[in-house]
């Protein structure tokens, strides 16, 4: 009788223990912006209003206009996947999950060329930005974020 | 030396004389009261007395009356039996389920204490290698730094060639 008690807290355990470990499904937002100071046209995408200060502080531009996005849901945190504007292209793949990061490859396109290619792990609490080539009179920032 | 109860005892049943009696009067402090009550505890014996005579099968009366008693104390009795019927008593639930609570609140204390990131550096993004085209680029350097006092990790890349506005269309 004793047995069955300890039988019943060591399931009692391990499904707490499983149910807890269990990470929820995230989606990693990434976006191709235009950095500019010209008169705003388009307001800023929300995705980047929380680090919209640390990137006027960074490039000294004012305005940040989406030209290019894409949402992804990692079930697995083994996908990848494509954000891209009409010049430009981020590829993005995803090699899984570590210490609350998803390891990931880039490799940023214009056209047909390979501009940079990185890895990096992405925190969940921290966004990752990539200052781009200059564009007309502004600049091509990447930013990619866990949310 | 006999106590105050015996000694009343005694009075009521008459056996207390001489000196004794005396005394014992002496102490009661209603003495009208002592002497009604002696009166009724007379009565009640003589009574008692007629009643156990009367009684012919006194062993078949004290029969009757225990099976009778324990008839009625029966349901009180076995009502905890009743609780205790199989392995889960309360007893055992109760202790099952702060049991359950405690390993609960352990593993609760476990997972949070192992998602909590020891460092600040844990929480930021980190930049493992990077690289571009020399034959694209051949002008373009990177560095990466994380901004003190900003929880973002920027890879920062000069010397790409340069590109004309259309380059900012959708």
């Amino acid at each position: 009788m004793r047995f069955r008690l300890v039988l019943l807290v060591a399931v009692l355990f391990v499904a707490i223990s499983m149910g807890g470990a269990a990470l929820p499904e995230q989606t990693v937002w990434s976006g191709l912006l235009i950095a500019t100071n010209s008169p705003q046209n388009e307001p800023t995408p929300a995705e980047v209003t929380k680090i919209e200060g640390t990137l006027r502080r960074l490039f000294g531009y004012s305005q940040f206009q989406l030209i290019g996005e894409a949402r992804k849901t990692l079930k697995t945190g083994e996908e990848d996947w494509l954000a891209k504007s009409k010049y430009f292209s981020l590829k993005v793949d995803s090699r899984g999950e570590k210490a609350n990061a998803y390891a990931l490859n880039l490799q940023l396109f214009q056209e047909q060329k390979l501009l940079l290619e990185t890895t990096a792990k992405l925190s969940k609490a921290s966004p990752l930005i990539i200052r781009g080539p200059q564009v007309g009179d502004g600049q091509l920032v990447i930013v990619l974020v866990v949310q | 030396m006999k106590t105050f109860e015996e000694k009343w005892t005694a009075w009521i049943d008459g056996q207390l004389t001489g000196r004794e009696l005396e005394e014992f009067l002496a102490s009661l402090p209603d003495k009208a009261a002592a002497e009604a009550e002696k009166q009724s505890a007379k009565q009640l014996g003589s009574l008692l007395r007629e009643q156990a005579v009367a009684l012919s099968n006194a062993d078949f009366f004290s029969h009757q009356l225990r099976e009778r008693l324990d008839r009625e104390s029966g349901p009180a009795r076995s009502a905890p039996d009743a609780v205790q019927t199989g392995w889960w008593t309360i007893r055992r639930l109760l202790w099952g389920g702060i049991t359950s609570l405690a390993v609960f609140a352990l593993c609760t204390a476990v997972v949070l204490r192992e998602k909590t990131p020891s460092s600040q550096s844990q929480y930021l993004t980190e930049i493992l290698t990077y690289r571009v085209d020399p034959t694209v680029s051949p002008n373009a350097t990177i560095s990466m730094f994380q901004p003190k006092d900003e929880r973002v990790t920027v890879l920062w890349v000069e010397g790409l060639q340069s590109l004309p506005p259309e380059y900012a269309t959708k």
